[in-house]
């Protein structure tokens, strides 16, 4: 359980999950789960499918809150600040929390206007900062070279994984400083997962990163901490070394050796 | 050893394999049958309606007000042409805000019960037959016996009941329309920090932009050919309307002129009613092509 990493330094937590339940309807989908998150890392939540992982990743942007007849207790506290508290503004809380889901899903607009997008709802309308920024943020997904002489192209005429990528740049055009994925390979060829992969790795230094995935392999390339659900609870949480190669739950061993 | 490989798992049933295809062509004879049965009406009215009011199909028609004895026998039914604008103007600026309002709020804002409730009472709507309209519009808006507008029978009353019998059209359109956009461009939109109305404005609306104007091309296609509301509302004018309400507010209405010229004990009447009819037509004809082209130019280069 994450207590061993808690211990280290307990100011580098970022997302403090405490005591988190969710309901649907009558589905108790996540039960208790208790889990840390630190700053710069990336994370990894392997789960088979329809073990509340995704819904898990959703509780923490509080997508959520639009389905009917979702219940939820307990705490999220993102940078100590519980995000279920009513005086958090949600919208403020997305900017900070960007989301990478698991269909690339670019909007019917230019390349441009998809990053452009983010800062527009927020206010900006610095012309010469929205360009400055969409460039910036398509370098860092690496996706300029491709796209640098087709920005006023519909973003729906680019490949899946470059559209996957599109997704990223737009998410980190807020600026935010935790990025959540949903799966975002899962419907990727091989070598547009790689490019993912990479970018995900090098992404660790600006941002904490979560992720949720049900390849092992992937996972392993990518974690610095993994965690394990199942059936809507959290089985185990622990640096990536151990929980690979030293499980300590008869469960996690089974599902990372495949023998579900 | 190489037979029993080639031996089929199952028996075959050949007869069943012959009469397939015997059941398919069957399935396409109907379709076809369907098509042309469905389609002969369509054709059969055009022709006829040419055929006997070609001898008025001209400007000069549609471009002068009805005049001789009795009212019309000269003169064209440039009276019901701009009748006809000032309804569907009207009837509009009700019914498109209110009709892609509440179809936005049914697919998007809404919470599941009161959606249930708002769907019912849209399916009634659609389906209040249209005298019943022109009833209520009668006393709503032409007498002072309801709220009190006291519109008379004039463009105004007659416009605001066809407006009530083309929102929940564009209601039911628009709904259909947003619910057919997938779910993941909203969600990508709210991920963002969009508020719910930023990611209707900026994803939904353009995406869904060719459904609502279906939504309203049929209800003004609907509202065009009524009469029935009008009858109690509005009734028709020779001439040229003086305003929107009281007297003098009435216009004239390609569907009640038609109505009232068939009445009429004269054969030229019956003729100009039925060049009427093609004018229709191809006032609606022209109101598509219209619409479309808003909507093309509107996804291009506005939104």
């Amino acid at each position: 359980m994450p207590e061993n990493i808690k211990k280290d330094n307990a100011d580098n937590i970022i997302v403090d999950v405490k005591d988190l339940n969710f309901y649907y309807g009558n589905y108790h989908l996540l039960k208790s789960v208790n889990l840390y998150f630190k700053k710069n890392s990336v994370c990894t939540l392997l789960g088979p499918s329809g073990c509340g992982k995704s819904t898990f990743l959703r509780t923490l942007n509080r997508m959520n809150d639009y389905t009917e007849g979702a219940k939820l207790t307990g705490e999220v506290l993102i940078n100590g600040k519980n995000i279920y508290d009513k005086s958090v503004d949600v919208v403020e809380l997305r900017r900070d929390i960007g989301m990478v889901f698991q269909n690339p899903n670019p909007f019917p607009k230019s390349i441009f206007d998809n990053i452009a997008f983010g800062l527009k709802i927020h206010g900006i309308k610095n012309k010469d900062f929205i360009v400055e920024r969409v460039e910036k943020c398509l370098k860092y997904s690496g996706l300029y070279d491709e796209v640098k002489d087709k920005l006023n192209k519909s973003a729906l005429s680019l490949s899946g994984g470059q559209q996957q990528r599109l997704c990223i740049a737009r998410a980190i055009a807020t600026n935010p400083s935790i990025l959540l994925m949903d799966e975002p390979t899962a419907y990727l060829d091989p070598v547009s997962t790689s490019i993912i992969l990479d970018l995900i790795n090098s992404f660790k230094k600006y941002y904490t990163i979560i992720v949720v995935s049900h390849n092992v392999q992937q996972s392993g390339r990518i974690s610095d901490y993994s965690g394990f659900f199942l059936d809507g609870e959290l089985i185990e949480f622990d640096e990536a070394g151990a929980f690979f190669t030293r499980p300590k739950d008869k469960r996690t061993e089974n599902f990372i050796t495949s023998r579900y | 050893m190489e037979q029993q490989l080639h031996e089929p798992v199952f028996p075959a049933n050949r007869g069943y394999l012959k009469r397939k295809k015997v059941y398919n062509n069957i399935a396409v004879f109907f379709a076809a049958a369907a098509f042309v049965i469905g389609s002969f009406p369509v054709f059969h009215i055009i022709f006829e309606a040419v055929s006997i009011g070609y001898k008025y199909l001209n400007w000069h028609f549609i471009s002068t007000l009805p005049t001789g004895f009795p009212i019309g026998a000269e003169g064209g039914i440039l009276n019901a042409v701009i009748g006809d604008v000032y309804l569907i103007v009207i009837a509009s600026i009700l019914a498109v805000p209110i009709g892609i309002g509440t179809g936005l709020y049914l697919s998007l804002f809404g919470k599941k019960r009161a959606n249930a409730f708002l769907r019912l009472l849209n399916e009634l709507m659609l389906g209040i037959p249209s005298i019943v309209w022109g009833i209520v519009g009668f006393y709503v808006f032409s007498t002072n016996a309801g709220p009190g507008f006291h519109f008379g029978f004039s463009a105004l009353a007659g416009g605001l009941t066809l407006g009530f019998i083309m929102t929940p059209i564009i209601t039911l359109l628009t709904e259909q329309a947003v619910n057919q956009i997938p779910a993941s461009y909203i969600e990508g939109a709210l991920a963002l920090g969009a508020t719910k109305w930023q990611a209707t404005r900026a994803v939904i609306l353009k995406a869904a932009l060719g459904g609502i104007f279906i939504g309203i091309l049929l209800g003004v296609m609907n509202i065009i050919g009524q009469t029935a509301p009008l009858l109690f509302t509005n009734y028709y004018n020779t001439g040229m309307p003086t305003g929107v309400t009281g007297p003098g507010g009435a216009v004239g209405d390609l569907a009640m002129l038609i109505f009232i010229y068939i009445h009429e004990p004269s054969k030229i009447l019956h003729y100009k009613a039925e060049a009427a009819s093609v004018v229709l037509l191809l006032f609606i004809f022209a109101l598509d092509l219209g619409l479309r082209l808003i909507n093309y130019l509107a996804k291009r280069f506005i939104l």
